[in-house]
């Protein structure tokens, strides 16, 4: 039987609701910290437990661009359980790559539903949710857009990420 | 969880936040390559980044969110963002001069909750956008 073929386009489209799989991380203070002074952030909530103490927060916070780089420092492998799936920005673009071209982030978005501070186990499942091409200034760009929900111990969401990136022909 | 709010009746549309600068230096790439785990050589490695066909290594579009973040925190209180997106616009190279602007756009209520509205942008000393976008923060009444 002949396999129908696909266009780019249509497989673009069947990206779209794809998981990237699930992530467990944990914030430590130590990375926190030194990500802020990386941010240029000396806010003593970031560095010293007393102020974020007097300050409300029930750890130290991270700074708003923290959620980008939690898994760098805290994605223990003994805490992963979900399957390890195939990276679907990779798949989607993998293609185009083979072509040339340039990867670049497009756009990234945070919703926070509380603060992450120190001391949080997340769970992190993320899924692709909008991929579309558009011609620009005699090339291609095409985006894929990667939405991933953090939760906390209790189920609880904490902060939503929304990773726009985009292949340039 | 959070540290002292805007006050919505205070804040109007058009006030400004204090203005953070920094001039970027190759130093800045290290230490955020390594508090963030990126170590893409565009950033890292001047060499690989002049053989690709960059005039240097340039810094990376995280630590331009990151860094107009700082600026917005300081202003809004660190814990009362309920928001913030950006769109990267262009690359940011050592040596340039670069400035925070966030400017509230917006007062408004939400099921009884104030919040405040921001234009937020990251420019060199020649006016040029970095990265542009908008946050959103809880203030109170």
């Amino acid at each position: 039987m002949a396999e129908a073929e696909t266009t780019y386009a249509e497989f673009l489209q069947s990206m779209i609701g794809k998981s990237a799989g699930t992530s467990k991380v944990v914030v430590e203070r130590g990375p926190v910290s030194v990500f802020a002074d990386a941010v240029l952030d000396d806010n003593p909530v970031y560095h010293d437990a007393d102020a974020a103490k007097a300050a409300g927060f029930s750890g130290i916070p991270a700074p708003p661009t923290y959620p980008f780089i939690m898994e760098h420092w805290g994605k223990f492998a003994e805490l992963q359980t979900g399957e390890e799936v195939p990276n679907p920005m990779g798949e989607a673009l993998g293609p185009l790559i083979a072509k040339g071209g340039l990867i670049l982030h497009g756009e990234q978005e945070y919703i926070y539903h509380r603060p992450v501070v120190s001391g949080d186990v997340l769970l992190g499942e993320g899924k692709v949710v909008d991929a579309y091409q558009k011609e620009s200034r005699g090339r291609t760009m095409t985006f894929v857009v990667t939405e991933t929900n953090w939760t906390d111990e209790s189920g609880a969401p904490v902060v939503t990420t929304r990773f726009n990136i985009i292949h340039r022909s | 969880m959070a540290q002292t709010a805007l006050s919505a009746s205070k804040v109007k549309p058009g006030d400004e936040a204090p203005v953070l600068t920094h001039t970027l230096g190759r130093t800045d790439l290290v230490k955020y390559a390594g508090a963030s785990g990126d170590f893409n050589p565009m950033h890292t490695d001047e060499v690989a980044a002049q053989a690709a066909g960059q005039p240097s290594v340039f810094g990376h579009g995280m630590f331009s969110m990151g860094f107009l973040g700082t600026a917005i925190t300081n202003y809004v209180g660190v814990g009362n963002l309920t928001n913030y997106r950006v769109r990267f616009a262009r690359q940011t190279w050592p040596g340039e001069e670069l400035h925070t602007q966030v400017v509230v756009s917006g007062v408004r209520e939400e099921q009884g909750n104030s919040l405040v509205d921001l234009d937020v942008r990251l420019v060199n000393a020649e006016g040029e956008e970095k990265v542009v976008g908008t946050a959103t923060a809880r203030a109170d009444a």
